[in-house]
């Protein structure tokens, strides 16, 4: 006899767990099976979490979903309270402040990062789910769907098969079920961005300090110009409490015409005299070891240097963090907080006078990481549902993606949302039917005010970037937007503008904005002539992407889980510039894969046969 | 009231993993300044144990005979178990016992548990210059039907069988396989490689949640503890501690470390010129011999 369970939730993103919270918060059974040994291991993203209070319309937000606790025990990083964006050319640059557009429509948006907050998530989607019969299975790969009358059979690498009256797709951009059901293409470069990050290990106190920003406080800064190497897209700074999130999101097809490795990229913005300062700590560095002493000596050296560089990186991260100070000395560890100032000094000093170690200003990478966003505006899916299958968040294809807009987890939340009420009302009447289910969740995404974030241009979230642009010289952007200004800056004239691009249908509208030129030429221009010089004090070490692989974990896989299916086709040639991790080569006249750094970005996916791993294998993210 | 009972029997073992073992100059065991561990293979009875936890719903005991310090092996397996009850049989009287005296002990125990016994599970053997006998010998006082070297076990709850699969040698093979079955109650020893495995979602579902409750009683295993001395259990003096062992270990050699003839040398992995020393020096030793 098969397992039965009443619904089957595929994927352990913040969107399949936001749905199996709220089944359970509904009283009903769940099953979420997600790939990662543990939930949290496998996600990425920039990322902010917004909560959002929509003109018409309502929203499901994170806190809804969780309820009260979300904000006062959730691990989240820092409350955006400052929103730049910075126009830049060589060491030139020029700042608007859009603070007003991330206040948009919003309650708050949170800095995040992924491992820790899905943990979170699961903790509590978990013992929710516990109680209704279900919870969550991890390092599960689900391979295959099939159908017995109107019971869905789930397939797994691991498990034996069960059945499903529901299931919920909720496995991210590269989602395997839609594969599977053949319920949408394989999204194309047109519809997609890559995104690619680094974190950066940076001390509380002195985010603090550098952003201008209080202990409760967080900073996003956003980048177009230069820093892009011409590429449509642009760069990202956001603020976590002792970490910061750097990276770029570039539309794929502007890629596709022109290959940059993914890591170019990322390192152009760290190169940026401005994000060069943001990012620079003080870092030590070891003295070569003397050659001539005695092997047992060397050893000892390299082992005492060892630690002692652990304890100081460990001191000033508890002298640079209030509570860390506090804690410390309340255990009793040390009688005042001034006195692990003068250990710290003192271990600085045995390492600088008796070990030789140098201690330099340059910026201390933690976590490389890479993946596919698909751009709702171009992708979300007409139908998000097959038979009694719903598709949510990325794998739907669905997020808010506008100029510096960037909305896939609250969107995916409210999607979860959504397809969990769809479901409950399937269970209720046990009809998990095509129209009563699936439909019957089209319609509430369709309700769904991000939705229509999707199609529509929103003229006064325009408005904000007009204002924040009053004082540029018409001149600079004239030739190319004057006419647009000079429309959009009045009321009435703005009105009719949007209402008439939106007649003339977003589709078409889309490629005039998300240009070269909006992203490239006018902020380079804007930072030319407008922008204040600013010089870096040093030059960055930038790791190579072999050294920010080697710093990955993985659970490898002997099996790989890509296969190329033409190793000569145009598509596969350009893998060997596009894979954030170098996973292709050429040998020969043949692109050959080596998928052992591989780190499920999906940049491949679109002409190989693509799976996640098996369950627990691949990569392993600490920080996403 | 779970209707299958089970119980592993433990013991606290000097942690032999590198590092952390200290010898005397004369070459025995340093008691002292040797950390003391849950023993791998009572770690290994522990986790069969909580495979039938998660599977049947079993009702868990650990016991072990030992000094009162012995309570955090029972800590530590009910860790690996989540076990309903903690046995500690502590008493001078115990001391200098062998592997029957210390079977009469945990048999004694075993009996008095509430509820008749269904499986008990031990290790394959202990670490410290154990033989491998308290297990059949407990099983022999208890009457159970013995099966050693057990990697993989399954209850017919309904018929009261278990299917079992052991690891034996025969004529001459080893490692062959053997699938046995015996009705209830059964003694398993089971063997080092033994690894439970959980294949269907609710398998899962339970050992996440046993896990859980794992790990919050564990932290307050005391809670779960009760400790026996001798004259609690009501066992017969004469048969347990040293007047009850018909052997005594009397010298135990510790295996000469073969001198190493190879001296090894450290190399900066990021330095090209010493990584190219290292494959020319390795090409020279595997004599030209390619490598794909
Ligand atoms: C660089 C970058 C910056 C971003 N910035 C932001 C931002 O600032 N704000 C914002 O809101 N959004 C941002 N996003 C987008 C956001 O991160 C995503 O929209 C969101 O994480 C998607 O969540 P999800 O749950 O839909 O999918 P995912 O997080 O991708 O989760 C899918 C899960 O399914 C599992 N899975 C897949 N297939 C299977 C299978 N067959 N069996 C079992 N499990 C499977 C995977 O292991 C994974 O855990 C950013 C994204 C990137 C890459
Ligand atoms: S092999 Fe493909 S999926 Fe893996 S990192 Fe490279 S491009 Fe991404």
């Amino acid at each position: 006899m098969m397992e039965s369970y009443d619904v089957a939730i595929i994927g352990g993103g913040s969107a399949g767990l936001a749905a199996l919270k709220q089944l359970s918060n509904l009283g009903k059974q769940a099953i979420l099976l997600e790939a990662g040994k543990q939930v949290g291991t496998k996600n990425i993203s920039g990322g902010i979490l917004y909560s959002k209070k929509p003109k018409t319309g309502r929203v499901y937000n994170v806190e809804d979903v969780y309820g009260p606790e979300f904000l006062k025990d959730a691990p989240v990083e820092r409350k955006i309270t400052q929103y730049m964006l910075h126009s830049t050319s060589r060491n030139k640059v020029f700042t608007m402040n859009l603070t007003a557009a991330h206040e948009y429509q919003a309650n708050f948006g949170y800095s995040v990062l992924l491992n820790r907050l899905n943990a979170w998530f699961a903790r509590h989607a978990g013992e929710s789910a516990e109680r209704q019969g279900g919870g969550i299975v991890s390092g599960v790969h689900v391979r295959s769907l099939s159908w017995q009358g109107d019971k869905t059979v789930v397939e797994t690498d691991e498990l034996e098969p069960f059945e499903a009256k529901a299931v919920i797709a909720a496995d991210g951009v590269n989602s395997e079920v839609a594969e599977i059901t053949g319920s949408r293409p394989k999204f194309t470069p047109e519809q997609l961005y890559q995104g690619v990050k680094v974190v950066v290990k940076l001390p509380e106190e002195i985010i603090e300090q550098r952003f201008g920003i209080g202990p409760d406080e967080g900073a996003a800064h956003l980048f177009a110009g230069d820093v892009t190497l011409n590429h449509i897209g642009g760069g990202f700074l956001y603020t976590n409490r002792d970490t910061l999130s750097v990276g770029a999101v570039y539309h794929y097809d502007s890629l596709m015409d022109r290959p940059a490795e993914p890591y170019t990229l990322v390192n152009a913005l760290l190169k940026n005299p401005m994000v060069a300062e943001f990012v620079k700590d003080e870092v030590a560095i070891k003295e070569e070891i003397d050659k001539n002493l005695p092997k047992e000596e060397q050893l000892r050296v390299r082992f005492a240097v060892s630690k002692l560089i652990k304890t100081w990186n460990e001191l000033r991260d508890v002298w640079y963090s209030p509570a860390a100070r506090k804690k410390l000395v309340e255990a009793g560890k040390y009688k005042t907080e001034e006195e692990i100032k003068a250990r710290l000094d003192s271990v600085q000093n045995e390492l600088a006078n008796k070990y030789h170690t140098k201690f330099v200003t340059d910026y201390v990478e933690l976590e490389y990481s890479a993946k596919l966003v698909p751009d709702g505006k171009r992708c979300a899916m007409k139908k998000p549902y097959f038979k009694n299958v719903l598709f949510v968040g990325d794998a739907a294809g669905r997020g808010v993606f506008i100029g510096p807009r960037i909305e896939g987890l609250n969107v995916g939340i409210d999607d979860a949302v959504r397809a969990a009420n769809a479901v409950a009302r399937a269970i209720d009447r046990n009809n998990f039917g095509p129209q009563y289910m699936g439909e019957y969740y089209s319609q509430l995404i369709e309700e769904s005010p991000y939705t229509r974030d999707m199609k529509e241009i929103d003229k006064d979230y325009v408005k904000i970037f007009l204002d924040a642009a009053r004082d540029v010289p018409k001149d600079i952007i004239g030739q190319r937007y004057g006419m647009v200004f000079r429309l959009m800056s009045s009321g009435t004239l703005r009105g009719l503008a949007v209402g008439f691009a939106n007649i003339l249908g977003y589709d078409k509208l889309l490629p005039l904005v998300e240009s070269e030129d909006t992203y490239v030429q006018v902020p380079v221009e804007l930072a030319e002539k407008m922008g204040r010089p600013i010089q870096a004090t040093y030059e960055p070490t930038l790791p190579t992407v072999a050294q920010r692989v080697a710093r990955l974990k993985y659970d490898d896989d002997r099996i790989s889980h890509i296969k190329v299916l033409d190793s000569k086709s145009q598509f596969m040639k350009k893998m060997v510039t596009l894979c954030p991790t170098s996973c292709y080569s050429m040998e020969g006249g043949d692109v050959t894969l080596q998928h052992e750094a591989c780190i499920e970005c999906g940049t491949c996916a679109k002409e190989t046969e693509w799976r996640h791993p098996r369950g627990e294998k691949g990569v392993i993210y600490q920080y996403g | 009231m779970a209707n299958l009972n089970v119980a592993v029997i433990v013991k606290l073992e000097p942690d032999f993993s590198e590092g952390n073992v200290s010898y005397n100059a004369d070459g025995t065991l340093n008691r002292a300044e040797t950390k003391s561990i849950l023993g791998p293979h009572s770690a290994v009875a522990s986790s069969a144990a909580f495979y039938a936890k998660v599977r049947y719903g079993a009702s868990v005991a650990v016991a072990t005979m030992g000094p009162p310090i012995a309570d955090s092996a029972l800590q530590q397996a009910q860790l690996l178990c989540d076990a309903d009850e903690l046995y500690l049989y502590s008493d001078r009287m115990f001391a200098g016992a062998d592997t029957l005296a210390t079977a009469e002990v945990l048999k004694t125990g075993i009996s008095k548990l509430e509820g008749k016994m269904d499986i008990v599970f031990s290790g394959h053997r202990a670490s410290d210059g154990e033989t491998g006998q308290t297990g059949p010998q407990t099983a022999w006082k208890l009457g159970f039907t013995f099966l050693g070297n057990v990697i993989d076990y399954d209850v017919d709850m309904q018929n009261r069988i278990v299917r079992a699969r052991r690891m034996i040698s025969l004529q001459g093979f080893y490692d062959v396989v053997e699938e046995v079955e015996a009705p209830l109650p059964v003694f398993i020893a089971i063997d080092p490689s033994y690894k439970a495995s959980f294949n269907t979602v609710s398998q899962r579902l339970a050992f996440e949640k046993y896990q859980k409750e794992a790990k919050e009683r564990a932290q307050n295993y005391k809670q779960y503890l009760k400790v026996f001395n001798a004259q609690q259990l009501g066992v017969d003096p004469k048969l347990v501690g040293l007047p009850g062992s018909p052997t005594i270990v009397y010298k135990v050699e510790r295996i000469p470390k073969a001198k190493a003839s190879r001296r090894a040398e450290v190399v900066d992995g990021t330095n090209r010129e010493q990584l190219a020393k290292v494959a020319t020096r390795m090409y020279e030793v595997v004599g030209g011999m390619v490598i794909k």
